[in-house]
């Protein structure tokens, strides 16, 4: 009920935008749909990868070319695109876990990389350079989707993560992770599969940056290369500490946060708000690991 | 024949870049276990530094160095003060410094770009453009003089390593932090020096190579990715094996872009591939630690 009220609020509102600040809101709650995702793998399961990005990139790519290059009906393609990023998801999970330490990370760096080259160097399969435009989304049951109507679209896709990533988060599932983050060997001890948590988490919120890319695909009804490059990657995981890592929503504030400050800091600092993002995560780290709502929750008790 | 000799003077030499940098990352790895990714970007402050000494204010070449190096000590040492001292000391786990270095990576790339105008900068050969032949193998000088430099780089690490007590006490630290501690070594000294160092290194690497490329704010990520897959190829147990990454990668990366049928820009993946697949059969690389 809850949760259907807050989609009905964050629905409602683009209803009163104009077209500017509909395409500004739909981004920024992609973001944080985004952010979400990467909050429950980094903050909650402890894991660093670099693919959350390319797998959002997958997913945009993946349902554009089944549905206009292979005709494939759309919610076929939706559940082909979704096992597309399983399929790579596991190839890269199931490897990396079994090793220590830091090599997801290192592998997901290479296959960041890699998906970039592949998309520069496709052809006409991902058009390359350019990438693929003049598409839009098809007709469903004869209605054409747009508008406003699309932003309730990217509302759904938000409160839906958000709904099934808390549900997630309380569950044994999630309890595991936590484990697995803060001590692998008590995990294993307590009988928890940590390589199966670890696979299981990234392949999951993977999967969720591919629907959430396949609903940007349609945002812009364009999908190209640099969207989907390594500083993205970056910001993301910029967001998820400034914002606090392993809360929801701390992740919703700093995605939010670092989405929008570029707006308010260009008059000020041109194109470089970049360097304000490196501060403020430095600043982050050192001075409040637990980011922006720990910080809240300071002032909130202290007061 | 002609050409792979050709080919080999120059994959030797972008091999060479690829090592230091390797080698930079190896040097804060051992004694911390800290993967820093700023290295790239290290490389690329060196390279401006080459363009602001060398190009706008024409010094010697040498004395520029000279100046580059210092000046890359300085920023590797305060790196370690703002952004890792702080937390080691507090008992942060591991990952708190690499995600802050992540953020100074973000830093260090702004403030030259804030600095310098976008486009790529040059920074001048030292013996100036010309061809050197020895024997059947020929290359430019700047090849041979970036094979030099590391030549002389990775001896004098070797011998820091293996011949002194300083270079012993760092080893000391790789092995066992605690135990080293205990022995009466001083561990923020060492981490302070290891990234003093990697900077040095890091920087080296950029203003040698700056003359091919040209200095650009954006040069730094691709240079810290191929520097860790050579060093992932070589693995992080000898001072060697960074050198040998990166002749290997680059030798990999020519080849493939010379003679495999495929368009060029897929041989960009080459090297990518290669570290997945290390990664995956190879964790340790191709040397392994001394017992």
């Amino acid at each position: 009920m809850r949760w259907l009220g807050a989609f009905v609020l964050l629905a409602a509102l683009p209803f009163f935008l104009g077209d500017y600040h509909n395409d500004v809101y739909r981004k920024m709650l992609l973001w944080v749909t985004l952010a979400l995702g990467y909050n429950f793998l980094f903050g909650i399961c402890g894991q660093v990868a670099f693919s959350h990005f390319a797998f959002y990139g997958i997913g945009a790519y993946s349902v554009v070319i089944l549905l206009f290059q292979l005709n494939v009906p759309l919610p076929l393609a939706i559940v082909l695109g979704v096992a597309v990023c399983i399929v790579v998801a596991l190839a890269v999970a199931i490897p990396s876990t079994r090793l220590e330490g830091f090599y997801l990370a290192l592998a997901t760096l290479a296959l960041a990389q890699l998906f970039v080259v592949l998309l520069n160097e496709g052809g006409s399969v991902t058009g390359g350079n350019g990438g693929i435009a003049n598409y839009r989304l098809p007709d469903i049951f004869g209605v054409r989707i747009r508008g406003p109507w699309y932003t309730a679209v990217i509302c759904a896709l938000l409160v839906g993560t958000y709904a099934l990533l808390w549900r997630l988060d309380r569950s044994w599932f999630g309890r595991a992770c936590r484990a697995v983050r803060d001590n692998p060997e008590a995990a294993a001890a307590m009988g928890v599969d940590v390589a199966r948590t670890k696979v299981i988490a990234f392949t999951l919120t993977s999967a969720l940056a591919g629907v959430a890319g396949m609903v940007y695909a349609f945002v812009d009804n364009t999908v190209n290369p640099p969207i989907f490059g390594l500083d993205n990657a970056f910001l993301l995981l910029f967001m998820v500490i400034v914002g606090g890592a392993g809360r929801h929503a701390g992740a919703v504030i700093g995605a939010a946060l670092l989405f929008l400050l570029p707006f308010f800091l260009s008059p000020i600092v041109g194109h470089h708000h970049v360097l304000v993002f490196g501060v403020l995560v430095v600043a982050a780290i050192l001075l409040q690991p637990k980011g922006l709502i720990g910080l809240f929750d300071f002032m909130r008790k202290s007061s | 024949m002609q050409d792979f000799l050709e080919l080999t003077v120059s994959a030797t030499a972008s091999g060479c870049v690829y090592g230091l940098l390797a080698l930079a990352y190896l040097l804060m790895i051992r004694p911390t276990g800290i993967i820093n990714f700023a290295v790239g970007e290290w490389a690329m402050v060196g390279a401006f530094g080459g363009f602001l000494l060398l190009s706008k204010y024409e010094w010697n070449y040498a004395a520029g160095m000279a100046v580059v190096l210092a000046f890359m000590f300085l920023v590797g040492w305060a790196t370690e003060r703002i952004a890792v001292r702080p937390l080691v000391e507090r008992g942060a786990p591991v990952l708190a410094p690499i995600l802050a270095l992540l953020g100074m990576l973000m830093v260090f790339r702004e403030v030259v770009s804030v600095s310098f105008p976008p486009d790529p900068h040059p920074v001048p050969y030292p013996f100036g453009l010309g061809r050197l032949e020895l024997g059947p193998l020929g290359g430019s000088y700047q090849s041979f003089f970036i094979i030099a430099v590391t030549l002389i780089v990775f001896a004098g690490f070797w011998y820091f390593f293996e011949k002194t007590l300083w270079g012993r006490s760092f080893e000391a630290v790789a092995l066992n932090r605690r135990a080293a501690a205990l022995m009466g070594i001083n561990l923020s000294r060492v981490t302070a020096l290891s990234f003093a160092g990697g900077a040095g290194v890091a920087g080296l690497a950029g203003l040698v190579v700056s003359p091919n490329i040209s200095a650009h704010y954006l040069m730094g990520v691709p240079l810290a990715i191929q520097g860790f897959t050579a060093l992932v190829i070589g693995g992080v147990g000898r001072v060697e094996g960074a050198l040998l990454g990166g002749l290997l990668l680059a030798f990999a990366e020519q080849l493939t872009a010379r003679y495999a049928p495929i368009p060029s820009g897929f041989a960009q993946g080459v090297p990518l591939l290669l570290m997945m697949v290390f990664l995956l059969l190879r964790p340790t690389g191709l040397l392994r630690a001394k017992t």
